[in-house]
């Protein structure tokens, strides 16, 4: 991008503004309208999905306290860790994807921080109105008027803050009894304290940091940036269409006269979330939001020109090429996207409903029982990960002769249950010297494709 | 023109971006640690391995060891934010 149109800073450059609000101004048009689509959406999602239900428990439950987590009929133990980590691989993935071909989609329309924000910008302009009736009342001294406008603004962001809260923690313990203990007042001191800390984080970042996250404390509006190339679509002014900028009558063939399309009336800035000129240039305070395409749309309707002296763009296209779509890095992210995506889904579908574990007993090395046996003892967890009861039967192998004793010959383990058994194995004397693997195999009885298998050893005398 | 209070918009001073910097990267960081452990351990296994006195629960050991992974962060966040802003200048 060019310089040469930056406007000149004021001479107090160095010290203005240092910590001026940002009113942003409300507007109508095609963005606004999708992204407060986004917003109803998202939001409405976050509120409503920890009250699904789905057969007779909440459809997501990530239940901490249980460590399971719950996700429509699958449910995850923390054994299946792995998928979270895939899963946020091919968010990152999906992230970088549609950052290379949509430019900062995700800032402008899906950030939580973007989402909020404009919720919350919704009940300021509720109660105390418009962007200059905004700045009125700031500037105006207190009075019954400013404490109603400023009290109400607090109660419905305070209130919505909580509600917020409450669904998060509502992720995490059963929403529909966490709903009966507030009613009661009766609130675990962890839960409430878990629900205060996100309602105040939302009220602390949706309320007053707002466009400071973006521009101080997220990683990803930094290095965003790297993702981006000469056909990723930006918002941009056209420059060589609207400069030489300048006001003027409707009347008046500005052309004639020697101006561009742009009238100077400075609509964009003022609709800016972030407070930057979007004429200075690419600039990574921008989130991409489109409002200022909105506005400078209006103004082009008014005067009739065209629409779009700043639009969603390319730098190829602004140049005067063609903008290319199907490009290396599109296939590049998009075949890792694919890949991994099979791969989990795979995984997850052929994933064995059972785990098993094995601990052998630290505290002795062996034991010698008359009849020169051998016998070492183990702890193995057998986890039932599928929803009805099963019965298993236990296998060991690696020693000649090897014998389990005390352990029944099906084992029932509960649907979700976690089986702790204790087991002694056995062997003749002859057959265990040193140090030897064995391996343990489950098996349920309904089918034998439900098996696993754990390694272990098996400690005998030095030879 | 450009309505001077619109313009440049609202900056932060240097303290208050580094103390946010600091605290949000070492939450998310915290965040990612907290998981990462939490699914390998079992705060009431371990609460029961070496502290059986204690009562904290599982709830409890999960928000003190985020705190603890909090903090550890944050404090390294804070001395390298220090460091990097107090080093002695490179000569052009």
């Amino acid at each position: 991008m060019s310089n040469t149109t930056k406007v000149e800073p004021p001479p107090d450059a160095g010290l203005y503004e240092s910590a001026a609000k940002i009113y942003p101004r409300e507007i109508e048009g095609r963005f606004a309208n999708l992204s407060k689509l986004a917003t109803y959406i998202l939001l409405g999602l976050f509120y409503l999905v920890p009250w699904l239900m789905w057969d007779d428990r909440q459809a997501f439950l990530f239940d901490l306290p249980a460590r399971k987590f719950h996700l429509l009929g699958l449910t995850l133990w923390p054994q299946d860790f792995i998928y979270l980590a895939w899963l946020l691989m091919i968010l990152a993935y999906s992230l970088f994807f549609f950052t290379a071909l949509g430019g900062r989609l995700w800032c402008g329309f899906a950030c939580p921080q973007t989402v909020w924000t404009e919720a919350f910008i919704w009940m300021e302009q509720w109660t105390e109105g418009t962007r200059s009736q905004r700045m009125k009342l700031d500037k105006a001294p207190w009075s019954w008027n400013k404490l109603r406008r400023k009290g109400s603004k607090q109660f419905l962001w305070i209130t919505f803050s909580l509600w917020t809260g409450f669904t998060f923690v509502g992720y995490f313990t059963p929403i529909r009894e966490l709903a009966v203990d507030v009613v009661n007042l009766n609130v675990g001191g962890w839960t409430l304290f878990w629900g205060l800390f996100y309602g105040f984080a939302t009220y602390g970042n949706a309320g007053y940091m707002r466009e400071q996250v973006c521009k101080y404390m997220c990683p990803y509006a930094r290095f965003q940036s790297v993702m981006f190339d000469k056909d990723t679509l930006i918002i941009s002014y056209d420059e060589k269409r609207g400069e030489p900028r300048g006001r003027r009558k409707r009347s008046v063939d500005h052309k004639a006269e020697g101006l561009g399309d742009c009238i100077d009336c400075t609509l964009c800035v003022q609709v800016c979330p972030t407070g930057i000129d979007i004429r200075d240039g690419l600039q990574y305070e921008c989130i991409a939001c489109a409002a200022c395409i909105d506005a400078c749309d209006s103004v082009m309707d008014k005067m009739n020109y065209p629409r779009g002296l700043v639009r969603y763009t390319t730098e190829h296209a602004l140049e005067g090429g063609k903008t290319r779509v199907l490009r290396p890095r599109m296939f590049v992210y998009a075949g890792l996207l694919v890949i991994l995506l099979t791969a989990m889904i795979t995984s997850l579908a052929t994933r064995t409903p059972v785990i098993l574990d094995v601990l052998r007993d630290r505290n002795a090395l062996y034991r010698e029982l008359p009849g020169d046996l051998i016998e070492n003892t183990y702890t193995l967890k057998i986890i039932n990960q599928s929803n009805d009861a099963r019965s298993f039967r236990l296998a060991v192998d690696g020693v000649p002769g090897l014998m389990l004793d005390g352990v029944d010959d099906e084992i029932e383990v509960e649907g979700g249950g976690v089986l702790s058994l204790p087991v002694r194995a056995r062997a003749q004397r002859d057959n265990a010297y040193g140090i030897m693997n064995i391996t343990f195999a489950v098996t349920a009885v309904d089918d034998p494709s439900v098996a696993t298998e754990e390694d272990s050893r098996f400690l005998g005398p030095t030879p | 023109m450009v309505e001077e209070q619109y313009r440049g918009a609202r900056k932060w001073g240097r303290n208050a971006q580094a103390v946010a910097t600091v605290v949000w990267i070492s939450f998310l960081s915290a965040a990612v640690a907290t998981m990462l452990f939490f699914a390998m351990f079992d705060p009431v296994e371990l609460l029961e391995t070496y502290e059986p006195d204690l009562e904290i629960g599982r709830q409890g050991g999960y928000a003190i060891g985020f705190f603890f992974f909090w903090f550890i962060s944050a404090g390294c966040s804070a001395v390298t934010a220090w460091l990097v802003r107090t080093a002695p200048k490179s000569e052009q």
